[in-house]
């Protein structure tokens, strides 16, 4: 097959089912209703190569389904393109990730001064040194991801897909017409900013950059409305950029409001800028290079002007399906964020096709979530397992240079589900030890647990900023899914000196009004 | 009123009594109250409490302001600084030495980040300057915590005395309480010139502390997680560092794979290991301190010992175990049962052989953690003060984080106390090792190795160990769930938080 792919401009896979459910969007799976007999190419074709694609196709192959992924990179706006892994390994949580790492090491370098080391000189920072070693490391993924194809026996193809009916995916070849697009990756949404998409760059050229947005006077401006954008702006901060946030609400929608409050607190306090209630109208580009920014301040509406070396427009990811030919199918849509209706077991409103990850309508736009959800998909879909992806117990955290990690619900949430008289909020404000000899302010620090306040006060949300959030918050999270209750919490032994057993520690309610900072060990 | 009741029952007091008091009133106005409130040795009778406390360290003073809280009328006897081994001689000032040997890491990592930072030099005094004024805010802490609590504070050594009624003398005064509890800690063991000439030439964690300059050449003496954690910071540090063990492996009661691999990156990160070895002499030299070490194979049936030696040492710890701060407590006069090594014993609920009297903490020499400790100090409280009956600390696993480099967290059973207990055929083990993301730019690396162990059809997680980059914030959650009584299948369920290492628990296979 994958001969022929590339001989032919356009080519139609057709797969049949031998099992009870059919077709799989991102995962498409064909089955003809009419001929059962019919032969099909696959068992089980995947449009996309992202994380979740590639589990999913590699568990239906491991369970002996004869399974094609088919992915393609179409170009960003500035030309930059990838391999195989989808957002997470090359656009996302990886090359952001690396680029955090690069930041918090920033900040370390001023700690070592206060831990007695005497570093000469102010610290400069290449970004071609660390653009380079990062792209480097984002190839050998795309490259361990075919490799990984190849031992599962997937067929990996490097062509754009598109749906043609429920039980035929049409591949097209670069040498074919300019059609289509790729299936689960996702483009940028471009606000309605004249200049805007001409004079700046999105999150997915920024970890491809071949030099520092910010040249000489290294200023940046961030337009944020996701956590990609405070991750990318705190990471920029940390290797020394100067850096400006502009919000045009509130910042981490959807995230608890007192924790995202602590996370660009402490961004502000390590030097990110921030322009609150402003909306950017235009872009333009000066004789010098420079971009001249002209926003609007609608707290005084006012308009302001300023001129930044690069603007990054982070602003969300939109779901890939215009091309796919979903209108055709009928396939039922959300019309405002484009996103495909899916069912608990991730079908849509076509037979035979299904549609989970980021491009599910409501689910949360998470690697694991994909990952998890595609492998589920896959076992359902050989007849090995019935059950479902629990979308309720997410945990995630924030990269930002103050982690966030949480699981559950939002403070905001749980008291609409349960009244504000249905909670116990534990909280503290902790200074991690780490932070004491750094001469560190330490006033974001902080954790709550969200209970019920009757019965065994189950825990319904739990937040935690600090150092490490990321790797503190994991093993919560499996208490949380094992049901934790506020006394499992204290009846652990604590694990001194860590941030973590902080969590184990809390004892004050917010109800109380006492003062939560933690004294003493 | 105290004050009152307790001049008039004083007798003639001896000319001794009056000039110490007076002495005391002059010297500070705070502690006249504090004293007044004391026995008069001349008539033998004690000032009582609800509660007395022996030993002002995690456990102790756990113990001392939760009874308080609960409206006991506290004491608590300490010989020394307040915090005891954890604040003052172990885990803060020990992390914040592990902290600075991290930032050491960082700073070889910092170039393949892009930073350009190059002729670094690093100033122990500075250092220790900060990390010694940090302790002190903390004893200021505790004491205040004390005042605000109002739990008095006798400062001196307590001895019980051969009264009826179990009493303590501190300088001379007699202090009693119908629940006293001894949470006296421990110290690091040490050897005698006679078991090893000029083994006092050597310090202990204790002196570690103490070290004014970093120590150009450093000799380790033990296998346990103090010697780990020292050879790690100085050798990190920049200190030549040589680790000389008796057996072949570090940490031998971890799992064997964690023990295995912690061998490993010790020798990876530089230490200088000396396995079948063990220090037979110490000498003086204008140089520094020459380490006699003789090593033998047992394997090696025919072979010969090996004696070698180790010149122009300037800093030689034993860190070969700690022993129970037992001695001088008058304990056998008491009736208080200790094991052979000098710990308390010590029932469920803390309950020593005698009633009325309690040990928490390093003194009963199980699970020598300041949170086992506090915990312990405060169920104890809750029992004796709220009529808490069943209040007593769970001493199964308990997290324990070793802050090698780098670190080890662990919880609940090793492979092999599974399999002793359960048997081999219900033992099932996951396993992974992997480099951390983090190293992904860098030349410098070291991997991260996970472990579960699991028991039974339901495949119940009993045991987790792990070592690696960010493993000692890891563990906390696990053990939240393990004591939970998390299945594998639970782990399966959980979704993973990306990228970070600890999801590679949840997606193990």
């Amino acid at each position: 097959m994958g001969q022929r792919c590339h001989k032919h401009d356009v080519i139609e896979y057709d797969a049949m089912s031998r099992l009870n459910h059919p077709t799989v969007y991102k995962a498409v799976k064909m089955r003809s209703t009419l001929n059962i007999c019919r032969k099909y190419d696959y068992d089980l074709v995947v449009i996309g190569g992202g994380s979740g694609g590639l589990a999913c196709s590699k568990e239906a192959a491991q369970l002996g389904q004869k399974v094609a992924v088919l992915d393609y990179v179409e170009p960003s706006l500035k030309g930059t393109k990838w391999g195989l892994g989808g957002t997470c390994v090359n656009v996302g949580c990886i090359p952001k990730k690396l680029m955090h790492q690069a930041g918090l090491l920033g900040t370390a370098v001023k700690d070592a001064k206060k831990y007695g080391w005497q570093i000469p000189g102010p610290i400069q920072h290449d970004w071609v040194t660390m653009a380079e070693a990062v792209q480097n490391h984002v190839r050998s993924l795309n490259w361990g991801h075919r490799v990984q194809l190849q031992d599962k026996k997937v067929k990996y193809l490097n062509i754009k897909g598109s749906l043609v009916n429920e039980h035929t995916v049409r591949g097209l070849t670069k040498a074919g017409k300019e059609v289509g697009s790729l299936s689960i990756k996702k483009i940028l949404t471009y606000l309605n900013v004249p200049g805007a998409m001409e004079h700046g760059v999105t999150s997915d050229d920024i970890f491809w950059l071949k030099k520092s947005p910010g040249k000489t006077t290294a200023r940046l401006l961030t337009w944020c409305l996701s956590d990609v954008a405070l991750e990318c702006a705190g990471f920029l901060t940390g290797i020394g950029l100067d850096t400006t946030v502009m919000v045009r609400s509130i910042a981490l929608r959807g995230f608890d409001q007192q924790m995202a409050g602590l996370v660009t607190d402490y961004m502000e306090a390590y030097g990110t800028k921030f322009a609150w209630e402003c909306i950017p109208k235009r872009v333009e580009k000066l004789s010098s290079g420079a971009l001249q920014v002209t926003w609007t301040d609608t707290k005084a509406d006012q308009e302001h002007k300023d001129t930044y070396d690069s603007v990054l427009w982070a602003v969300g990811r939109a779901p890939e399906t215009k091309a796919l030919g979903l209108d055709k199918l009928g396939m039922q849509l959300n019309k405002e964020t484009g996103k495909i209706i899916v069912g608990a077991d991730e079908s849509t409103s076509v037979p035979n096709i299904y549609a989970f990850g980021d491009i599910g309508e409501g689910r949360p736009e998470l690697t694991p979530t994909a990952i998890k959800a595609g492998k589920l998909l896959a076992r359902r879909l050989a007849g090995q397992s019935t059950e479902l992806m629990n979308y309720d117990n997410v945990p995630t955290t924030v990269f930002t240079p103050l982690e966030y990690g949480c699981v559950g619900l939002s403070e905001e949430e749980a008291e609409k589900r349960h009244g504000k008289d249905g909670l116990e909020v534990f909280h503290a404000f902790y200074k991690p030890l780490e932070f004491t000899v750094a001469e560190r302010d330490a006033n974001q620090c902080y954790l709550k647990v969200v209970c019920e306040r009757g019965g065994d006060q189950r825990i319904l949300g739990l937040h935690f900023t600090g150092p490490n959030a990321g790797e503190v918050t994991q093993g919560f999270a499996l208490g949380f899914q094992c049901g934790a209750t506020y006394s499992h919490l204290l009846s652990t032994v604590g694990i001194h000196p860590t941030c973590a057993e902080e969590l184990t520690k809390v004892n004050i309610t917010k109800r109380s009004g006492l003062d939560a900072t933690v004294t003493g060990c | 009123m105290a004050i009152l009741i307790q001049l008039t029952r004083t007798h003639t007091p001896s000319w001794f009594t009056i000039k110490k008091q007076l002495f005391s009133t002059f010297r500070r106005h705070e502690k006249t109250i504090r004293r007044s409130m004391a026995s008069d040795p001349s008539t033998g009778e004690p000032t009582r409490f609800d509660f007395l406390v022996i030993g002002g360290g995690s456990g102790g003073l756990a113990g001392a302001r939760r009874a308080a809280e609960l409206g006991a009328k506290t004491a608590v006897i300490e010989n020394h600084k307040l915090g005891g081994t954890c604040v003052n001689v172990g885990c803060v000032p020990k992390k914040v030495m592990w902290n600075a040997a991290v930032h050491a890491e960082y700073l070889h990592d910092h170039s393949d980040y892009g930073f350009d930072v190059e002729n670094v030099r690093f100033s122990w005094e500075t250092l220790k300057a900060k990390r010694d004024a940090y302790v002190s805010h903390l004893n200021r802490i505790y004491r205040n915590n004390l005042d605000k609590a109002k739990i008095q504070t006798i400062h001196g050594h307590a001895t019980f005395t051969n009264d009826p009624e179990p009493t303590v003398e501190v300088n001379g005064r007699k202090y009693t309480a119908p629940h006293i509890l001894i949470a006296t800690g421990g110290q690091p063991s040490v050897l005698s010139d006679a078991e090893v000439p000029g083994a006092h030439l050597g310090i202990t964690s204790d002196g570690f502390f103490e070290l004014e300059r970093l120590p150009k050449r450093s000799v380790i003496v033990g296998a346990g997680y103090i010697a780990v954690e020292m050879a790690g910071i100085l050798s990190t540090l920049g200190s030549k560092t040589s680790l000389v063990i008796r057996q072949t492996g570090v940490l031998r009661n971890f799992d064997a794979f964690i023990s295995t691999n912690c061998t490993k990156e010790l020798q990876n990160t530089g230490v200088d290991l000396w396995k079948n070895s063990q220090v037979t002499s110490v000498s003086k030299k204008d140089s520094g301190l020459e380490v006699t070490i003789v090593t033998k194979d047992p394997e090696k049936k025919n072979d010969e010992e090996k004696i070698s030696t180790i010149q122009e040492v300037d800093c030689l710890l034993w860190a070969i175990g700690r022993q129970p701060n037992t001695s001088g407590l008058n304990l056998t006069e008491l009736g208080v049962d200790t094991d052979e090594r000098g710990h308390i014993v010590v029932d469920e609920f803390q309950n020593t052989s005698r009633s009325g009297i309690y040990a928490v903490g390093d003194v009963c020499g199980k699970a020598l953690l300041t949170p086992v400790a506090i915990a312990a100090g405060r169920k104890l409280a809750h029992r004796l003060f709220e009529n808490k009956k069943d209040s007593k600390l769970d001493y199964s696993s308990i997290p324990t984080v070793v802050f090698s480099h780098p670190p080890i967290g662990t919880v609940g059973l090793t492979e092999e106390e599974a399999v002793k207990l359960k048997g081999k055929e219900n033992v099932k083990i996951y396993k992974t090792s992997f480099t951390p993301m983090y190293y992904a730019l860098t030349t410098r690396k070291s991997p991260c190795i996970m472990k579960l162990v699991c028991v039974g059809k339901e495949e119940t997680v009993m045991g987790l160990h792990m070592q690696g980059l960010g493993c000692d914030e890891m563990l906390q959650g696990f053990a939240v769930a393990i004591k939970m009584g998390a299945t594998k299948a639970d782990f399966d369920r959980t979704v993973a938080i990306h990228p970070t290492s600890s999801e590679e628990f949840v997606t193990m296979r």
